[in-house]
């Protein structure tokens, strides 16, 4: 049109004269770095494993989110993913398997068995995984779509957001702490309680006071 | 679309109909009547040790016999020229509740003559002991293990009669049987601390450690296993 070549100059990124720094808080930008470069160890025992497959390929593609690298070394890994039905047999693995993953690190619960024992309240089965390890997320479903997993995700996205490397209790760790079940034995007789975990997994995950989004719109970009 | 579901639910409310195939074969109400050439060949062989010879699903042959004499009839069967039953497809058994004696149950394959044949012994629950067939056939070996472990039959004979599913440590009894609550017999709380006081001495043996370890040469016993140990965690590092 009325272009000529003169106008087509290219604009320097960083003016000239100016300086090239800006200013942000510490929290943000660390939160910032970790949320969106998760690596997932994923712990997959049952069809809830299949889903978080499909999630990791390419039709839906966590990699979006900073997560191509799926860690089979719970050492170079920084989110558990437990997709399915932990037996007790399995339950010292789980909690090794965790133990040995650095801070800072998180859990997802992926599934109604991983989150709750699910219908399987029987003699050989786990009632939740946050009776051996704490869980960040809770991912519903049976098994749960991709894109529930990838919301639940997004949801410890969110949670992450809100921490602080200011808080030392946030990150804390009992060594004593390592190979024993993550809750008191009368809460987990509480919960597993005459119908089994599955009816009333509100008494341990209750409200968890994060900074997650109920709607995605809502969330900042 | 519509009309087609509506058929569908129709269907549904008029019940079951039959196929247009040829009518199933009914259980044969004389078992007798039905014919197995196995069968056949053991009673005249052991007469009134075969208790009873039932069909179920059409074409399962089920014989019965007394427990103490199950090792001299499964021999016969699988080493009888005519019965040649060489493979051992399947070792069980069955708890019906209420006091009833468990039922252990063999399931053979003739290759050869490609027949098969259950054969189903009797145990009361005041006895609950058999002879292994692990001699037979090496495919017993786990499959009586893990009838063991879920049913709590000892098998008289057996190399290495160990829990197979359940730890070694396992203290709740055997779960299959009918008398074993759902659940299991201690509380949660004391079943997730079980669980995780778990260490890889209570799911294998030393010798099975140190083979893990890759040292395979040293593994005979408890005192190598531990050798082997040391060495594994040398050579790790």
């Amino acid at each position: 049109m009325g272009l000529g070549k003169g106008s087509r100059q290219a604009l320097p990124v960083v003016p000239k004269g100016e300086p090239s720094w800006l200013t942000t808080k510490l929290d943000f930008v660390v939160n910032w770095a970790r949320r969106n470069s998760l690596w997932p160890m994923p712990f997959g025992t049952a069809c809830c494993a299949i889903e978080m497959m499909a999630a990791a390929a390419s039709r839906y593609d966590i990699a979006r989110f900073g997560m191509e690298r799926m860690s089979f070394s719970p050492r170079q890994a920084d989110l558990l993913i437990c997709a399915g039905r932990v037996t007790y047999k399995m339950a010292p693995v789980l909690r090794r398997i965790w133990d040995q993953m650095p801070q800072p690190k998180w859990a997802i619960a992926m599934g109604a068995c991983a989150s709750s024992g699910g219908v399987f309240d029987v003699y050989s089965m786990v009632q939740g995984i946050d009776t051996i390890i704490p869980v960040d997320v809770y991912v519903p479903g049976c098994p749960p779509r991709p894109e529930g997993l990838i919301y639940g995700i997004l949801m410890l996205h969110e949670k992450i957001k809100g921490e602080s490397i200011t808080n030392p209790a946030l990150r804390a760790e009992d060594p004593d702490a390592a190979g024993k079940p993550n809750l008191p034995a009368e809460v987990i007789e509480q919960i597993a309680g005459p119908f089994g975990n599955s009816t009333k997994q509100n008494r341990v995950s209750g409200f968890v006071a994060t900074r997650a989004l109920a709607r995605p719109s809502d969330r900042q970009p | 679309m519509d009309e087609k579901l509506k058929g569908a639910l129709d269907g549904l409310e008029a019940g079951p109909t039959a196929s247009d195939g040829a009518e199933p074969e009914q259980p044969s109400a004389g078992a007798d009547s039905a014919f197995h050439p196995s069968v056949a060949a053991l009673r005249e062989k052991f007469g009134d040790a075969i208790l009873h010879h039932e069909v179920m699903a059409g074409d399962e042959h089920v014989v019965y016999v007394p427990p103490e004499r199950i090792l001299e009839i499964l021999g016969w069967l699988k080493n009888e020229p005519g019965q040649e039953y060489d493979m051992l497809k399947d070792v069980t058994a069955v708890d019906f509740g209420g006091g009833r004696p468990l039922q252990v149950v063999y399931q053979l394959w003739s290759i050869p003559h490609r027949r098969g044949l259950r054969v189903k012994a009797l145990l009361p629950l005041n006895a609950l002991e058999i002879d292994s067939v692990y001699g037979l056939w090496r495919a017993a070996n786990w499959l009586e293990r893990e009838t063991y472990d879920m049913f709590g039959i000892r098998f008289r004979g057996h190399p290495d009669l160990r829990r197979i599913l359940m730890p070694d440590n396992y203290a709740e009894g055997h779960p299959l049987r009918k008398d074993f609550p759902l659940r299991g017999r201690f509380s949660r709380a004391e079943q997730t601390r079980r669980a995780l006081a778990m260490d890889v001495v209570d799911h294998y043996t030393a010798e099975e450690i140190a083979i893990g370890l890759g040292n395979e040469a040293t593994a005979s016993g408890t005192e190598s296993g531990a050798t082997a140990h040391a060495d594994g965690s040398a050579d790790g590092a």
